[in-house]
């Protein structure tokens, strides 16, 4: 009541001084006038002016305080003039829902300097990748990241590699419930669905994530996301299974995946993922895996079961992340044998592998522009954990690490990095090697 | 200059004062203000709950890259600034009850289009 009061006041001022003073109407002379007096002119035309000054503030408060309400049916278009107005910076204006647009092209890339222990420095531009976004309207839209490996490719065993780590179509019905299908990434796990280099520590992905959990897991797939009750998501998808054939006992999984070329899908995997994400600074999660195998050997029944829990909690400078995962493989006694006949020496394939790590950081100096981090991390991963009956496990693949670094960012996407490795196996032939690595990553 | 041009233009910057107290940007009611933090993939929080008729500030910050926030369909479309660059504010007026979802409308990385959230306006 009191502004609305206060605009009379204003409007009545301005009416009463604005014309003088500007000179646009000077006082009438002192002339009769056939149909009305000058001083009912003069009130006939300051009302006028009021009705109109009015009409224009009611206009700006519309103006300044939009409402929220359901869209108008769909449209072509509007013209630039009849779009919503800016309400904050930097705001920008919106096409019609059923307009198809087509994002700009973002993408990461990860260049590196290993030094391992007593060998030669190498220089590798180990990710380049793409990604691309096509929104066909509202409800549905196109992801593709595409990834060249290593810089180089060509027919030879020891190159690089292109790959499409993701491809496909979301249906977007609700929050609560979505549909996916295409090549998809497996959601297990942090660094599988999060693997921009300013988005981890260390110049490499840590080992647990590379041997354990082989990000970047991806392969043809089909399922439902979306988000449930304050803080929850979830995911859940039926993809393209593992290969007992390219399971090893150095590597694990990390060969094993199918990636969408010509997935062999006469069993299909399931996997999902749960995470609450309702606490600013917190993210837990948990994810599993489970699906046959052994799709190449007819007598074999075998079944990768993995399961996993991570957790990520930020509070001021101080940060940390940790996960635990495991990995059950069913048959692995029947694929040891079966290889072993084929090939002529055994894998030594484990019934387990096991792995975690934790990961305290800290960014030290708060006042400088550009933000650095110091962190460390240890990790413990066996990829040779428990073995099937009668089989010895190699000691040299159960392995614990120590890396310590830090990253220095000129920019939120940029980053760069060192750490030193340092690796123990327990095992008294065979020594692991440590490096010395540095990196340089961005995301645009 | 005579008494009348004085007072004239007195009352011209008084007025003037008035109208900018009462400016569109002096609303009736204080906004509700509700800072969201975007991180990759999440916005938290994720589910806001406001009443008919509140005005709502919202404060949008970003932990690590640009993101975007957009209120599907309302024509609200915000870029939100790098981590340590500041906020973009979204401000409206909810006055139709219903669920908005709103997601990130600038593709920050591998798992963007899981960066999804509603706002209910409730009776």
């Amino acid at each position: 009541m009191r502004r609305r009061i206060a605009v009379l006041v204003a409007i009545s001022i301005v009416l009463l001084v604005g014309g003088p003073v500007s000179g646009q109407t000077p006082d009438p002379p002192a002339t009769q006038s056939p149909v009305a007096s000058p001083g009912q002119t003069r009130i006939e035309e300051l009302e006028r002016r009021v009705r109109e000054l009015e009409t224009r503030l009611r206009e700006l408060e519309a103006a300044a305080t939009k409402p929220l309400a359901p869209p108008p049916a769909p449209r072509e278009p509007a013209p630039a003039q009849q779009m919503p107005p800016s309400l904050g910076p930097p705001t920008s204006v919106e096409e019609s829902s059923t307009v198809s647009r087509t994002g700009p092209i973002s993408g990461y890339m990860d260049f590196h300097l290993n030094k391992p222990e007593h060998e030669d420095a190498q220089l590798d531009f180990h990710r380049f990748v793409l990604l691309f976004n096509h929104s066909f309207s509202d409800r549905l839209r196109f992801v593709g990241e595409l990834e060249l490996e290593h810089a180089f490719v060509s027919g030879l065993e020891a190159s690089g590699e292109v790959e499409l780590e993701q491809a496909y179509l979301d249906f977007k019905v609700k929050p609560e419930l979505n549909f996916r299908a295409g090549m998809v990434l497996a959601p297990v796990g942090i660094i599988n669905e999060r693997h921009e280099p300013p988005s981890f520590h260390g110049v490499e992905r840590p080992f647990v994530d590379t041997f354990i959990i082989p990000t970047t897991w991806f392969d043809a797939g089909v399922g439902v996301h979306g988000t449930v009750g304050a803080g929850w998501q979830y995911r859940a998808y039926l993809m393209a299974p593992l290969d007992a054939t390219r399971i090893t006992a150095e590597e694990g999984l990390h060969e094993a995946t199918q990636k969408g070329f010509a997935s062999n899908v006469r069993n299909v995997a399931h996997t999902g993922r749960l995470e609450y994400v309702g606490v600013p600074g917190l993210n837990l999660g948990t994810s599993f895996w489970r699906g046959k195998t052994g799709f190449n050997f007819r007598r074999v029944d075998s079944r990768v079961g993995l399961f996993e829990f991570d957790g990520r909690y930020r509070a001021g400078r101080f940060a940390a992340r940790g996960e635990f995962a495991q990995v059950f493989i069913d048959g692995a006694a029947d694929l040891n044998d079966f290889l072993q006949r084929t090939a002529g020496v055994s894998p030594n394939i484990a019934r387990q592998m096991r792995g975690f790590y934790v990961e305290p950081s800290i960014r030290p100096l708060p006042w400088i522009r550009h933000d650095v981090a110091a962190f460390v991390r240890y990790e413990n991963f066996d990829t040779q954990f428990k073995m099937p009956e009668g089989v010895l496990p190699l000691k040299q693949f159960d392995r614990a690490a120590w890396v310590f670094g830090g990253s220095y960012f000129p920019d939120p996407d940029v980053v760069f990095k060192i750490d030193y490795s340092i690796i123990r196996n327990r095992s008294s032939l065979f020594r692991s090697v440590d490096s010395l690595n540095i990196g340089l990553g961005w995301w645009f | 200059m005579t008494r009348t041009t004085w007072l004239r233009g007195g009352s011209l910057a008084c007025a003037a004062l008035l109208v900018v107290l009462v400016s569109p940007s002096s609303f009736s009611q204080d906004p509700t203000v509700i800072r969201v933090t975007a991180e990759r993939f999440t916005f938290t929080p994720s589910h806001i709950k406001v009443k008919r008729g509140t005005i709502v500030e919202l404060r949008l910050r970003s932990e690590d890259t640009n993101h975007g926030f957009r209120i599907v369909g309302s024509g609200f479309n915000a870029i939100i600034p790098k981590r340590g660059r500041g906020e973009a504010t979204l401000i409206f007026r909810a006055d139709t009850p219903g669920r908005y979802t709103f997601e990130c409308s600038k593709m920050c990385g591998a798992g963007h289009t899981f960066m999804r959230g509603t706002i209910t306006v409730g009776e």
